[in-house]
């Protein structure tokens, strides 16, 4: 028996098995002591509810929704508030990275400063703070009947920033936009891959035109079938008792959030922007610049693509980061999946479940997020060079 | 002996490289550094008049005295101070609040000085200064009025969260690190597993359920505060993170060294405790800093499950009562109060870096 | 007459990396005492086979017995055969973040449970042996190759091992610094230990080398004393390498 316990392979088996069910061992400790609790409380267990109407209403929400709608839809609604502002803000976030990460890049020192400060004066303040404060400024704001005015289409109050729009369903509107982008990107594939490098150039800028004439007929077409029943194709904003109708809110909620996101994760993407810039070696900078090629040539064609291919797995890890702060939503009342689900555990009780959707929530978009970015960074990646 | 330069005409040497031609080497190049300086002066003479030269200082005269004034409320500091920094402390024990605030502070400036640089010094070092703060704000004994911790808040609450995490998440991110890195595919892939799903998770839906699932998956009697609920779930997030970090250092390190160690004899632990770790902890110092940073940031987020730290009390401060317009003030106070210690330990991560770069070869 | 006991026998041993067949049926038998250099190209599995000796790689087929333990899956088989067996890389591997001194009293102080003071005494007599004792409070980063691998040596030897294994000791070295090891162990050799030796330092194999093992394509091809194999190399295979590195 004592040999048994010397040898190696009995060990690794043993200590796997061991591992293995321990594991299992606390996940049944927990479930039975779940379950004993819930029974001595006197809820049931289950996802019933899901088809129950929730009797309360969201401040923010991309489809139609009303107090009769069930769970399942409020929580669909959440997880759709919480990609539409973490796309945005994302977008907005690199944005400003790129330009502060070329200003810290530049040659000129007084535009370096600015970037440094900047980085530094919004990276070492909590963004919850941010949050709180960009929330306080937006909901300080005129009231709606003395609200700021551009040409009297936009209008700046405390309830919000409204602006003209199309008169179409909200989800009309996304649905169009996910065709131009979907289209857009399309169109970039065919035009600049290698795949497509040996046909003939005429073809292939027939190509990306088809695709993306294709994709504007059929934004336009959906944009058609979903519009409003007032038969105007702009609605614009009119001030109408308390508030605003007409037009697209903005609400400060939303607002503060996608600021506070916008300038903090600007921070960090415009270092890891920075770092791809500095990794680009100079030999590659000087073997580009001795063939001859302009200095506006080196860094669009050889600097430019070299630092964004560098850099993409840590820019992929900073977008998954950067969109788990749009659960501070809750902070401010802004209805996303998180806070969706928190209210939806108060109203109905149904704890353990609800956290299980709110886990496989996050881990689903997490999980397609990395997937999709990492495809494409393969795709592009640097062949030979090792990634960390 | 006449210089080259002396020879050649004025007009035709090139132009000395020097700070001047950086500025102002172009007309772009002047038109922007131009632009930058007065862009930069334009806030600061802003930043400047509002802040200090217009600021109203006292609470002598009260709010009217604000309203007064076109510039910053620094009033409501002096009125609301003690609001802010220790939450619903009682009133006579704050001394012990922020005596205890300096004790964690002093052992983190203690745990940079090299010579506590090893293992038990370190863990002793932690231990006493967790201990003395941990009795310095409960009290109940040594003469000290007790005070439980749902009165604890404010910037000692928020020291407190951070340390435990940060103290509680180090060896568990250790033990994740190895079991990761075992050979034994069912032990390593199910950490694996298990650490990239919490790190998907968002820290405040992380706080939230440890502070509402808790009671229901443990026993009665086992349940806790919430506060220390709270402090594990903070700490499994800081673990998963730092764990991958320490993982990152052991990769780091040569595959040489542990067969050096294996073929001198030393065992699995022995190998682990002096060989690979502190060497991947040397490897891994610069992000690890750069974590801890970041959790310092994220103690924030409990007030989300209803904790009464310095976000709660600075919103408790201008929320209420005759100073609700003095908000950027105190928001302005908070964030100052975490720059100081969010860039003083970048920096000092930033200094350990090169430091430490210069000792690799 | 006393008969020689075996210290290192290999029978029989195989090792594959996946479908790669590293060692081929090596069957060699080390005496104690011997010294074995092994030779052969690159890929020959000379390195291969001598990290089989103390489990740095786990053989697939085959025995190996060292200095009477068999060396399997018994942990504390393994265990003593480690305690006994020192071995010297190619790339030293000093424990970067540890002085010399420290990285020699390391293995004495944990595994064969020495004091301090006893270990420390120890490691500075070895130090001098390797002609390096005034570098104990020196980290690897501040010394030369040639010192490192010195060190190394030293380290090792601290276990006081009955077997020394070299595993091309000079090949990561810059040629001033070759000979400073090599006459280290040459004095080693002249002392008495068991040593096997993967090197292609000819100069040392004929001064130093009761046999020359030649190795090939995971096969040990030769085997012979230095100077019948260098002058009269029995395959084909054995005279394509000599010439080779002779050659220069």
């Amino acid at each position: 028996m004592l040999k048994l316990l010397r040898n190696a392979r009995f060990r690794n088996w043993a200590a796997q098995a061991l591992f293995l069910a321990a594991v299992v061992g606390v996940i049944v400790f927990f479930a039975l002591t779940a379950s004993a609790n819930m029974r001595a409380q006197g809820i049931t267990a289950g996802f019933g509810f899901l088809f129950q109407s929730t009797g309360w209403d969201i401040n923010f929400s991309l489809l139609p929704y009303t107090p009769n709608d069930p769970y399942w839809k409020v929580l669909v609604i959440g997880m759709v508030n919480t990609l539409f502002l973490g796309s945005i803000s994302l977008i907005l976030a690199t944005m400003v990275g790129m330009v502060v990460a070329a200003a810290r890049t530049a040659r000129n020192p007084m535009l370096n400063a600015i970037g440094t400060i900047y980085v530094d004066t919004f990276r070492n303040v909590p963004i919850l703070l941010q949050v709180f404060f960009w929330y306080a400024v937006y909901t300080r704001l005129p009231p709606p009947r003395q609200a700021y005015s551009i040409f009297d289409t936009v209008f700046l109050s405390a309830r919000g920033l409204f602006i003209p729009a199309l008169d179409v369903s909200a989800i009309a509107a996304v649905g169009a936009s996910l065709a131009v982008i979907v289209g857009l990107g399309a169109a970039l594939w065919i035009a600049h891959a290698r795949r497509f490098a040996r046909k003939e150039p005429s073809l292939r800028r027939a190509g990306w035109l088809a695709v993306l004439a294709l994709s504007f007929a059929v934004a336009l077409v959906i944009l058609f079938v979903g519009r409003g029943e007032e038969g105007a194709v702009i609605s614009v904003p009119a001030l109408k008792g308390l508030n605003f109708r007409g037009g697209i809110a903005i609400p400060p909620e939303f607002a503060a959030l996608a600021t506070s996101i916008m300038i903090y994760g600007g921070t960090y993407i415009a270092e890891v922007l920075r770092a791809g810039f500095l990794a680009v070696s100079r030999g590659q900078v000087e073997a580009a610049t001795a063939l001859g090629l302009r200095p506006w040539e080196v860094f669009s064609r050889i600097r430019l693509p070299l630092a964004i291919r560098m850099v993409l797995p840590t820019l992929i890890n900073q977008y998954v980061w950067l969109l788990k702060a749009t659960t501070l939503g809750i902070a401010v009342g802004f209805t996303d999946y998180f806070m969706v689900v928190a209210v939806s555990i108060t109203q109905s009780g149904h704890t353990i479940e609800l956290i299980a959707l709110l886990i496989a929530g996050f881990l689903i978009v997490n999980y397609s997020l990395s997937t999709i970015l990492n495809r494409i960074n393969k795709a592009v990646a640097i062949k030979g060079l090792s990634t960390s | 002996m006449t210089d080259l330069a002396d020879r050649v005409p004025l007009a035709q040497q090139p132009p000395k490289p020097g700070s001047g031609r950086v500025f102002f080497g172009s007309p772009v190049n002047s038109a922007v550094s131009v632009t930058c300086l007065l862009l930069i002066g334009y806030v600061f003479w802003h930043v400047l008049d509002w802040g200090v030269m217009n600021a109203v200082w006292t609470d002598a005269g009260g709010p009217e005295a604000c309203h007064a004034s076109s510039g910053a409320c620094w009033a409501i500091i002096n009125a609301r101070w003690r609001l802010i920094l220790f939450g619903l402390y009682p009133f006579d024990e704050h001394w012990r609040s922020g005596l205890a605030c300096v004790v964690v502070v002093l052992t983190a400036i203690l745990s940079c000085l090299p010579v506590f640089w090893q293992t038990v010094r370190l863990a002793t070092l932690w231990v006493c200064g967790f201990a003395i703060f941990y009795i310095l704000m409960r009290g109940g004994m040594l003469g000290l009025a007790s005070v439980p911790e749902e009165k604890w808040g404010g910037l000692s609450l928020t020291v407190f969260i951070f340390a435990s995490g940060v103290l509680v998440g180090m060896p568990v991110a250790i033990g994740l690190a190895l079991l990761r890195r075992s050979t034994l595919p069912v032990i390593s892939r199910t950490t694996g597993a298990f650490i990239d799903a919490v790190r998907s998770l968002p820290l405040v839906s992380i706080l939230f359920t440890a502070a509402v699932i808790f009671p229901f998956v443990l026993p009665p009697g086992f349940q806790g505060e919430k506060l220390y609920r709270v402090i594990v779930g903070f700490a499994l997030f800081f673990a998963v993170y730092q764990a991958e970090i320490i993982r990152g250092g052991i990769q780091s390190i040569p595959v040489g060294q542990d067969e050096a160690a294996k073929a001198l004899g030393l065992s699995y632990w022995q190998r682990v405790r002096m060989i690979i770790l502190p060497q991947a902890f040397r490897y891994a110092l610069p992000p690890t800093i750069n974590q801890i940073v970041t959790t310092f940031k994220e103690t924030s987020l409990v007030v989300i499950v209803g904790f009464f730290e310095i976000m709660a009390s600075g919103n408790a401060a201008y929320g209420t009562g005759e100073w609700t317009f003095a908000y950027v003030e105190v928001y302005a106070f908070i964030a100052m109060i975490y720059f100081a210690f969010v860039f003083t330990l970048s920096r000092y991560g930033a200094y350990l870096e090169r430091v430490m770069r210069v000792g690799q070869q | 007459m006393e008969t020689r006991q075996a210290a290192i026998q290999l029978s029989q041993v195989n090792k594959y990396y996946g479908a790669y067949h590293a060692l081929n049926n090596v069957d060699l038998t080390i005496f104690e005492g011997e010294k074995v250099v092994v030779c052969g190209p690159s890929g020959s599995g000379k390195s291969t086979m001598i990290r089989c000796i103390n489990r740095l790689e786990e053989h697939h087929g085959g025995r190996i017995v060292v200095l009477g333990t068999e060396l399997n899956e018994d942990l504390r088989n393994i265990e003593e055969i480690r305690r006994d067996v020192g071995m010297v890389f190619q790339h030293f591997h000093l424990f970067a973040h540890m002085t010399v001194l420290e990285n020699c009293i390391l293995a004495p102080m944990l595994v064969r449970k020495m004091t301090r003071s006893d270990a420390e005494a120890m490691a500075m007599r070895y130090l001098e042996r390797v002609r390096i004792p005034e570098k104990a409070d020196k980290f690897p980063g501040e010394l030369s190759g040639g010192q490192q691998q010195r060190v190394a040596i030293a380290r090792a030897l601290c276990m006081s091992p009955k077997i020394m294994l070299f595993d091309e000791p000079t090949s990561a070295l810059d040629p001033e610094m070759i000979s400073e090891v090599l006459d280290v162990m040459v004095d080693l050799a002249g002392e008495g230990m068991t040593m096997v030796c993967v090197t292609h330092e000819m100069g040392f194999a004929r001064k130093v080398a009761d046999r020359i093992v030649f190795m090939d394509r995971g096969e040990i091809v030769e085997e012979n004393t230095p100077d019948r194999f260098f002058e009269n190399p029995v395959h084909e295979r054995s005279r394509r390498f000599l010439d080779q590195i002779l050659g220069h």
